[in-house]
């Protein structure tokens, strides 16, 4: 059973659209990332979800009710904003209370899930402080619980980790995680990082220009990329254009200027469409130029041009024979140097062909 | 809580034990910077309140402003006379149904001010003062053209053949008078705070069930207490000192506290017995403020600027 429906939504801002058409799906219990670039439409999507927005076009369908034009406060959405929007006025404890004195819940059972839920998030003791006499993370936690404790039929997240340092963000990606699997609750997640969405997700919605461009498993979104554009937003990847010259058993052969490269591909590409291989960094190895191919293996040969160290992985820029830079990422304690020559090898599996811009 | 948790609490911990101090240090330098602001106060109000206390404790003389003999004469003579007492209240009555009328008719007005959008704000900034931006008594003469028994008004209902409403020279055309120069006062005192209300505030109130109403009544009235907490004082203090508008709006009929006092200086030529009524009156509006101030501040104790880190 579908918990959100979002069915043909279109949002416009006067004659600027927002959101193109888009339907999407979350099961129940599910987490989807609404993943996109600034501007894509993936917060107005959100507020039109929560109530806040009212689409131009389509319907928002929540727990199998039409919503579209309910008010929020009939929404029963538990929502966390980027900046928390905590009521200032109120200590954590009257903060979290407010969702349940607005359904008139009695008052010792607000005491009682209030207490409840502040030791859920880890914020016991902290009931009587003030949202300005807490740390980030500590506001944070007061925003989710503020959301959750009124067990709403959905949990919406608005870039709810941009305001937190980097360390701390990383933490609290597991976190958001375990207690919404705790909760079992089916959740939106609005978010611009794409390693977010990644870590997070059972399922990536990938918005641009206001048009969902792809969704799916956060694997497949990430190695079978529908279009360069998403292959370009989600993480790093080298794009080398080429014509699919043979095709059998779910592999592609294609024509590019660094020779044949055998990768997979969507099996709807016909022999002659125009092509993009996206081939990721780090399922890029750097070989010996000599070494014989694996099975299979595509082999370019090339020269390094820059090493650059990452920290946990060297980058390499190098120069292929053909006149192409390949970006190849590796073990740190990788020998090559600028200058080296090399071979650049990849599985077929590694290469994933999508449709060029003119096919 | 699973293990996940209590690593993240771990370091929150940690982080909330530092307290968040944003304070320029201290510099000895900047409290010169007060000193103007200081000397116009001492020279134009302390000073002036002084001798007016001073003369307010000479004995009345009809030779001379006051004889310098000192006396608390003066203050008997006014506790015990009930028309300084009718005055008083009805000087004040003005001043709290003027502050109410501002009130209700500004708050809409200050938080649809504080929404609207930036480039409409200036406009209707404009509009709002713009009962300022002509001088009081052009204005006053121009609500009196309206207003008078032959004015615009009570022509307009002859016409139509309905009774006609004493506007002025009553207690009405003070009030009307009062109202329309003193709501720019309350409005921009209160858009000022409303402003700073975060709006996802509302949001976030409505997503958690609470309907426009409570919405307005639990997160943006007591948010915006400051501004309607200066807005008020300000509207109060400035009808029950205002002279102009209640001597031509109110004739001879409205008598406030500035009225008498003016009269009975220029007109008794008592200067002890008018300063005295303006001494009186001075403190008896810093009580009724002082009270109201700590009234509202109980109310609104929990402001977001207000109270260090516990």
């Amino acid at each position: 059973m579908a918990q959100i429906v979002l069915d043909h939504l279109t949002k416009r801002f006067g004659e600027t659209p927002a959101v193109i058409d888009l339907s999407l799906e979350l099961a129940s219990g599910e987490l989807v990332a609404l993943l996109g670039p600034s501007g894509c439409g993936k917060t107005t999507t959100l507020r039109m979800v929560a109530g806040f927005e009212t689409p131009t076009a389509g319907r928002v369908l929540l727990a199998d009710r039409d919503l579209t034009d309910a008010p929020p406060e009939r929404r029963n959405c538990g929502m966390v904003f980027q900046n928390y929007a905590l009521f200032p006025h109120l200590t954590v404890e009257q903060n979290v209370a407010f969702g349940l004195e607005m359904r008139a819940v009695e008052r010792a059972e607000i005491r009682r899930r209030v207490a409840d839920i502040l030791g859920k998030v880890g914020l016991a003791g902290l009931g009587g402080r003030y949202p300005r006499q807490l740390s980030g993370g500590q506001q944070q936690r007061t925003a989710l619980a503020r959301a959750l404790v009124v067990n709403p039929s959905v949990l919406l997240l608005d870039e709810p980790l941009a305001n937190l340092d980097a360390k701390l963000r990383e933490e609290m990606r597991f976190y958001i995680r375990s207690l919404q699997r705790e909760f079992h609750i089916t959740t939106l997640y609005v978010t611009h990082d794409q390693a977010e969405a990644l870590v997070l997700a059972d399922r990536v919605a990938i918005l641009m220009g206001g048009v969902l461009q792809q969704y799916g498993r956060p694997e497949d979104v990430y190695h079978r990329p529908r279009s360069a554009a998403v292959a370009g937003f989600i993480g790093l990847t080298n794009l080398i254009p080429g014509r699919v010259r043979t095709r059998a058993a779910g592999r592609v052969v294609v024509d590019t200027v660094l020779g044949l490269v055998t990768a997979a591909g969507d099996p709807a590409l016909r022999e002659g469409a125009e092509v993009l291989l996206s081939v990721r960094p780090e399922q890029l190895d750097l070989v010996r130029p000599g070494a014989a191919p694996q099975d299979g293996a595509n082999v370019l040969r090339g020269t390094v041009r820059e090493r650059t160290f990452l920290g946990s992985l060297a980058d390499f820029r190098v120069d292929v024979d053909g006149g192409v830079v390949l970006r190849v990422q590796g073990r740190p304690s990788a020998m090559e140097r600028a200058g080296d020559a090399v071979a650049v090898a990849f599985d077929a599996e590694a290469a994933w062909a999508l449709p060029g811009a003119t096919s | 809580m699973g293990a996940p948790g209590r690593d993240v609490l771990g370091v929150e911990l940690v982080q909330a034990g530092a307290p968040r101090e944003r304070r320029l240090p201290r510099h000895a330098g900047r409290h010169v910077l007060i000193v103007p602001a200081l000397a116009v106060l001492v020279v134009f109000f302390v000073l002036p309140y002084l001798n007016l206390t001073l003369i307010s404790l000479m004995t009345p003389s009809h030779r001379a402003p006051y004889v310098r003999v000192l006396t608390l004469g003066n203050y008997t003579t006014l506790l015990r006379d009930p028309f300084t007492w009718q005055v008083i209240w009805h000087t004040l009555w003005i001043g709290v149904v003027t502050t109410a009328v501002c009130l209700v008719i500004s708050y809409p007005l200050a938080y649809h001010l504080a929404r609207a959008p930036r480039r409409l704000r200036g406009l209707f900034m404009i509009l709002v003062i713009s009962p300022l931006l002509v001088g009081v008594l052009i204005r006053t003469y121009g609500w009196m053209i309206l207003l008078q028994d032959t004015g615009l008004i009570n022509q307009t209902l002859r016409a139509l053949h309905l009774p006609a409403a004493p506007l002025m020279y009553n207690n009405t055309g003070v009030l009307i008078g009062l109202v329309h120069v003193f709501v720019p006062f309350m409005v921009l005192s209160i858009a000022g705070t409303i402003q700073t209300i975060d709006p996802e505030l509302e949001f976030a109130a409505r997503s958690l069930g609470a309907g426009a109403w409570r919405t307005f009544r639990r997160v943006v009235l007591p948010l915006s207490l400051p501004g309607v907490l200066a807005g008020t004082v300000l509207v109060f203090v400035l009808t029950i000192s205002s002279y102009v508008i209640p001597s031509l709006l109110g004739g001879f009929t409205v008598l406030t506290v500035p009225l008498l006092v003016v009269r009975t200086v220029t007109e008794l030529f008592n200067w002890p017995g008018g300063s005295a009524f303006a001494i009186l009156f001075f403190v008896i509006t810093l009580v009724v403020v002082g009270l109201y101030v700590r009234a509202m501040g109980r109310g609104a104790g929990q402001l977001p600027d207000q109270g260090d880190d516990r």
